[in-house]
């Protein structure tokens, strides 16, 4: 293999997308990658049974699919249990600070655009301590793409409340139920101004698996939420969305283009209230092929839609899982390489060391 | 990598991994369990539950029960597409085995 393919330089003055593909070899055709290419030597250490470890092999599953080379592609995380999943995959990676995983990859992202960059958070992580760091990437539309693990409570501190624990939720930390209102993060992100919200469930590997996918090839900021158990200090916190007794009346499938139905049968449709909500029907099939059924549209403009989704279970209704939001927007990154380029025409390339040994700009 | 479940299990099957598997990978035959090794996601929160010490992580399987990896892939190969399909069939050659009383 030739240098140069090994490192193909960086063209132009500023930042551009530039696809790095997996290393062709002209006598065999593309070099094929598989999940064990994405797993690193450490040992993992979650507890057992954590779903995290779903979460791992479904990530490490797909990433073949990308066809990039490991060596382009990084994950950035925070600080708790999710966090540590940097040190399991086999491509660069960064354990950062508390809370502030997006603002560092938005850094990277920005000023190396050859590279796919991929956040790791918790609920803790993501919508306590990083939450102005949350919001601001999806503002922006940072080519990221962020996978938050919901688990509903703090995991790696033994179990206090966390942002999206329930109402009255007896923790180490809340002796008589906690008193705060959750973020729901898909509602937080849809106000944010995402371009891309989805939400998935860890143990369902083919659902998680065409949520990563959607979210890959989305251009900008990619928020996964991704229900994900704790079994030592919120066990069960989505069983019934996975018992498969009861996921069927519980967990509506968006599709796209398609009618909001669940049931076992598909039997139960969303219909809109007079204020705009979505509230499931009062009797089943009632509107089922009328006018009044609600029809999904991830790629909608006006957010409304995807906002009223995500207050569902608010409003008596199932838990909506897939693309709740998919809309195209300039990516940040694409922005500010543009702006460096217009610079560039304007007063020529610049001088760094100039810069950097500087000039007395005070008097005083 | 997966986790294995060994000839312990055979004719034991008390089923208590199922449970605690959180991606419902654990299938049931007539006379053992089978792990699907590709939907297996390596938490080990099956092991330690083992009354009778029937499972482990394939890359410390005892060597005699080495033949239990190539027995659950081929009783569970295409389930991933239908999980809720009901028990699988014995692989052959865990029907060859002398009955068990459950002693490991
Ligand atoms: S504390 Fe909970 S989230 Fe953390 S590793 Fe253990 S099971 Fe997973
Ligand atoms: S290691 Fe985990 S995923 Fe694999 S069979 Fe055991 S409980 Fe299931
Ligand atoms: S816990 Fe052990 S003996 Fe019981 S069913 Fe599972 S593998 Fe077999």
């Amino acid at each position: 293999m030739s240098e140069s393919l090994l490192s193909p330089p960086l063209t132009g003055p500023g930042p551009r997308r530039v696809p790095l593909p997996l290393i062709t070899n002209p006598s065999e055709g593309p070099v094929k990658q598989s999940a064990k290419d994405f797993r690193s030597a450490e040992e993992v250490r979650w507890c057992p049974g954590c779903g995290d470890y779903a979460i791992l092999a479904a990530v490490q599953g797909f990433l073949p699919e990308l066809g990039l080379r490991r060596e382009n592609i990084v994950f950035v995380s925070g600080i708790g249990c999710s966090s540590r999943f940097p040190y399991y995959m086999n491509t660069y990676g960064m354990h950062s600070i508390h809370g502030r995983a997006p603002a560092i990859a938005t850094g990277l992202s920005v000023s190396r655009p050859d590279l796919s960059v991929w956040v790791i958070t918790g609920d803790g992580d993501a919508l306590s301590i990083g939450g102005n760091h949350l919001i601001h990437a999806l503002r922006r539309n940072v080519n990221l793409k962020i996978l938050l693990f919901n688990n509903r409570i703090y995991g790696l501190t033994k179990g206090q409340y966390s942002p999206t624990s329930e109402p009255g939720k007896i923790t180490k930390s809340t002796p008589m139920g906690s008193l705060d209102t959750p973020f729901n993060p898909v509602s937080l992100a849809v106000g944010a101004g995402a371009g891309f919200v989805a939400r998935t469930v860890d143990s369902d590997r083919k659902h998680l698996t065409s949520v990563l996918r959607a979210a890959a090839e989305y251009e900008g900021t990619a928020l996964v939420e991704i229900y994900q158990n704790c079994n030592i200090f919120n066990d069960g916190a989505f069983e019934v969305l996975k018992n498969p007794a009861t996921r069927d009346d519980h967990l509506l499938r968006l599709e796209q283009g398609q009618p909001l139905r669940y049931g076992s049968d598909g039997e139960h449709t969303i219909v809109r209230d007079a204020a705009g909500s979505l509230r499931p029907a009062a009797e089943a099939g009632a509107t089922e092929g009328s006018d009044a059924e609600v029809i999904h549209d991830a790629h909608a403009a006006d957010p409304a839609l995807a906002f009223a989704l995500s207050r569902l279970p608010e409003n008596g209704g199932p838990t909506p899982i897939g693309v709740f939001r998919s809309v195209a927007r300039p990516s940040y990154d694409r922005q500010v390489a543009e702006q460096l380029e217009q610079a560039v025409q304007a007063s020529g390339p610049g001088d760094l060391d100039a810069l950097l040994a500087g000039r007395d700009h005070w008097t005083v | 990598m997966t986790y294995v479940i060994g000839t312990n299990c055979v004719d034991v099957k008390d089923r208590t991994c199922i449970a605690e598997c959180p991606v419902d990978c654990i299938y049931e035959g007539e006379r053992m369990l089978y792990i699907h090794p590709d939907e297996c996601v390596d938490c080990g929160a099956c092991e330690p539950v083992c009354p009778v010490e029937a499972i482990y992580p394939a890359d410390t399987l005892p060597t005699e029960w080495l033949w239990h990896l190539d027995a659950a892939t081929a009783v569970t190969a295409g389930r991933e597409d239908e999980p809720d399909a009901g028990p699988v069939d014995d692989h052959p050659d865990v029907l060859k085995l002398p009955a068990r009383t459950g002693s490991a």
